[in-house]
């Protein structure tokens, strides 16, 4: 059932190379998709209704649709317009695109969140919209949705094992593999599962903790 | 206890022939405290209250907030369970430093009624329903039988006509009233207020008041925390003061708080007279 | 693309509907035990199923399939790829479904419990009569969507062969070579599915609120 000493050295190599680049695609899908979601946020807010239009279906379609369906959508669909992407690439822009809908809605609501006595306040200071947004709401705002952006961090982590079916070699096609070269694929899933554990959970309790610090802020 | 001199008494009080504090308060003592005492960490609370309540008495508790006087409350019915003392109801005899069985955690909670600062109805039922509930499930009385009972509470709080409606249509005075009738459908002993008007408008703190008062008339027992120094002075028979976990004073109501003896509950008389 | 084309993503859509509402049934059924347990008085039971729930979330669903479906079904015993979903998504719910009571036996006023000592109801008839009726209403709205990203969720079925939306998608793309049009079409589908959840959780939740507003 559990994999063996001999089989773990043998393929901890294999997962942990596996681990990173399921590591490299969160990063870099948070690092694009946040400031995304940033700006979806404020262009379903603006007067603009072109603006508001594009950034609602963009934010709509990233949302409803299920992320191994955008992964395959650019993957396997974008190439009929004549737009190849690497299997790498590909994930990045689909999970960037989940996380920025996603965000869009957790950043709106904070934003919103703020106290109107505040908007109030800039506007009676005589403040500019650009400036009421730098120096007063973002600041405040993103205080508020820090701990979801974290929680919504851990599960573009897990996300990332999606990219399994555009053939990125992530963690998860790693174990696959072994489990079908050797015929081990319970020691060799459970292995890949240990590793996912590993981060996902300390991670919880990091958000937990974050979450409780972020509540005593607010009663103050 | 005894039921003869329980009626006299109540024929004495009730045609005002005597005095509530110069009535005999040996012989039919209902609920007694022997060294009641509770602590947060290293905070005491209650230090040691030794208190005893004759049955029919009215006894109001007054004192500067974080004095221990809600506390007092909520561990005569261990919805706080206290560290140690003994608490006597009654028959009953409870030793707060020993574990309480299910059972006469039951016996005491059924003996003793409990009515909340914030009402505390149960949002997603009917008035009638809330009256009735823990008749049916603590008492096994049948829904016809309960809902009967309810009924004559509700009409004695006034507030018949309101049994089909939720809570939520009720003013704040009203569901503190239907609060009342539910903590009676169990026929409780004594009943216990937990500033009962204090989240309440005056004008409607007084319709509450108003049935306390009733209640009071009928010979219930009641010990009530409050800041209503109305109903402290006119309606109860005795008034107790604490403060730090104290009782500072204690004695019959229009004695302590006409001519109070301690300094510390002059200040307190004082400060509230004051606002 | 021809009308007929799309025979196949409608008999898909119903293995996504299928594959949904089992899970769900599951998780929200077997929900109730181990927030049971979760707040059991007992440590060791309270211990094991906070650690079980822990595990449950932390791991991809995905991966959750293929241990379910290549693990235990190649090496201890065969499993359809419908019923290895079905286990792997309904355990991932039981633990979601959990967490959603937890949040919302946790939001209900503790002047209920109090109300309810004093009057002497015993555990059964708090949990019955008073705090589940609430709790029920408040989680409404969160297991509402929770329920849909479990039918996105489910998506993840195609990689094990169940023949459910994505999977039809995926073999209507390589037959007809225009993926473009298939994947769109198939993600229109999927937020066609969500409305009518959503549009139902609010006229419950409309409904419920209007009755007893608090």
């Amino acid at each position: 059932m559990f994999p063996t000493q001999d089989e773990i050295s043998a393929w901890l190599p294999d997962l942990l190379g596996g681990l990173s680049i399921s590591l490299q695609v969160t990063g870099l899908s948070l690092l694009i998709g946040i400031p995304f979601g940033l700006v979806l946020a404020l262009g379903v807010l603006a007067k603009n209704r072109l603006l508001k239009g594009v950034s609602l279906f963009l934010v709509e379609v990233g949302r409803g649709a299920p992320a191994l369906v955008l992964l395959q959508f650019i993957y396997f669909g974008l190439p009929s317009t004549g737009l190849t992407l690497s299997s790498f690439s590909a994930a990045i822009i689909a999970l960037a695109w989940n996380t920025g809908a996603y965000t869009s809605e957790i950043i709106r609501a904070s934003l919103q969140s703020v106290a109107l006595g505040q908007r109030e306040a800039a506007e009676a200071l005589g403040l500019s919209r650009f400036d009421e947004l730098r120096y007063v709401l973002l600041p405040q705002g993103l205080r508020v949705a820090l701990p979801a952006l974290l929680g919504f961090s851990i599960l573009i982590f897990q996300g990332t094992s999606l990219c399994f079916t555009i053939a990125l070699p992530e963690l998860v096609s790693r174990a696959y593999e072994i489990g079908s070269t050797t015929f081990r694929y319970f020691p060799a899933l459970l292995a890949a599962g240990v590793l996912y554990a590993a981060i996902s959970i300390p991670a919880a309790f990091l958000v937990n903790h974050v979450e409780k610090r972020a509540g005593l802020y607010a009663q103050r | 206890m005894d039921g003869a001199i329980l009626y006299l008494r109540e024929d004495d009080r009730l045609h005002g022939r005597v005095q509530p504090a110069m009535m005999p308060a040996s012989t039919d003592v209902l609920i007694r405290l022997k060294s009641l005492s509770k602590h947060y960490g290293t905070h005491i609370v209650l230090d040691g209250i030794d208190l005893d309540v004759r049955s029919g008495e009215v006894l109001a508790i007054i004192g500067p907030s974080g004095s221990g006087k809600s506390t007092l409350l909520r561990c005569i019915n261990y919805l706080e369970p206290p560290d140690g003392g003994i608490i006597t109801i009654g028959s009953m005899t409870i030793d707060a430093a020993r574990p309480v069985a299910r059972a006469e955690l039951s016996g005491l909670r059924r003996r003793v009624g409990m009515v909340f600062q914030s009402f505390n109805l149960f949002p997603h039922m009917s008035v009638l329903r809330n009256v009735s509930l823990a008749q049916e499930r603590v008492l096994g009385r049948s829904r016809a039988e309960a809902d009967e009972r309810s009924m004559q509470l509700l009409k004695r709080v006034g507030l018949a006509d309101k049994a089909g409606q939720f809570p939520v249509r009720c003013s704040g005075g009203q569901q503190q009233r239907i609060a009342i009738a539910r903590s009676l459908a169990l026929d409780p002993e004594i009943m216990l207020f937990d500033e009962p008007t204090s989240a309440l408008d005056p004008e409607l703190g007084l319709e509450v008041l108003a049935v306390m008062r009733e209640l009071a008339e009928t010979g219930m027992t009641m010990i009530v925390v409050t800041h209503e120094m109305g109903f402290a002075e006119n309606v109860s028979d005795t008034v107790m003061i604490m403060a730090d976990g104290h009782i500072v004073e204690k004695g019959p109501s229009k004695d302590v708080m006409r001519n109070p003896q301690q300094e510390r509950t002059k200040r307190f008389l004082r400060a509230v007279h004051d606002r | 693309m021809s009308a007929a084309d799309l025979l196949p993503l409608l008999r898909g859509l119903t293995w996504t509907v299928a594959l949904t509402a089992g899970a769900f049934l599951i998780g929200a059924v077997l929900g109730v035990p181990l927030l049971a347990a979760r707040q059991s008085r007992l440590w060791p039971l309270r211990f094991l199923a906070m650690t079980a729930i822990q595990i449950v979330r932390a791991i991809p669903p995905i991966l959750w399939l293929f241990i379910i479906f290549f693990g235990l079904g190649m090496g201890v015993m065969p499993i359809s790829p419908f019923n290895a979903a079905l286990m792997g998504l309904g355990l991932i719910a039981a633990a979601n479904m959990a967490e959603i009571y937890r949040g919302a036996v946790a939001s209900i006023h503790f002047g209920q419990w109090e109300a309810s000592a004093a009057l002497d109801l015993g555990r059964w008839s708090i949990f019955r009569d008073i705090i589940a009726p609430q709790a029920f209403r408040v989680a409404l709205p969160s297991a509402a969507s929770y329920l849909i990203g479990l039918m996105k969720e489910t998506a993840v079925a195609s990689t094990i062969g169940v023949a459910e939306l994505a999977y039809q998608g995926n073999q209507l793309s390589q037959l007809t070579f225009r993926g473009l049009e298939v994947f769109a079409l198939v993600g229109l589908f999927y937020v066609l599915l969500s409305l009518p959840i959503a549009w139902l959780s609010r006229v419950a939740d409309g409904y419920l609120r209007a009755k007893v507003a608090r």
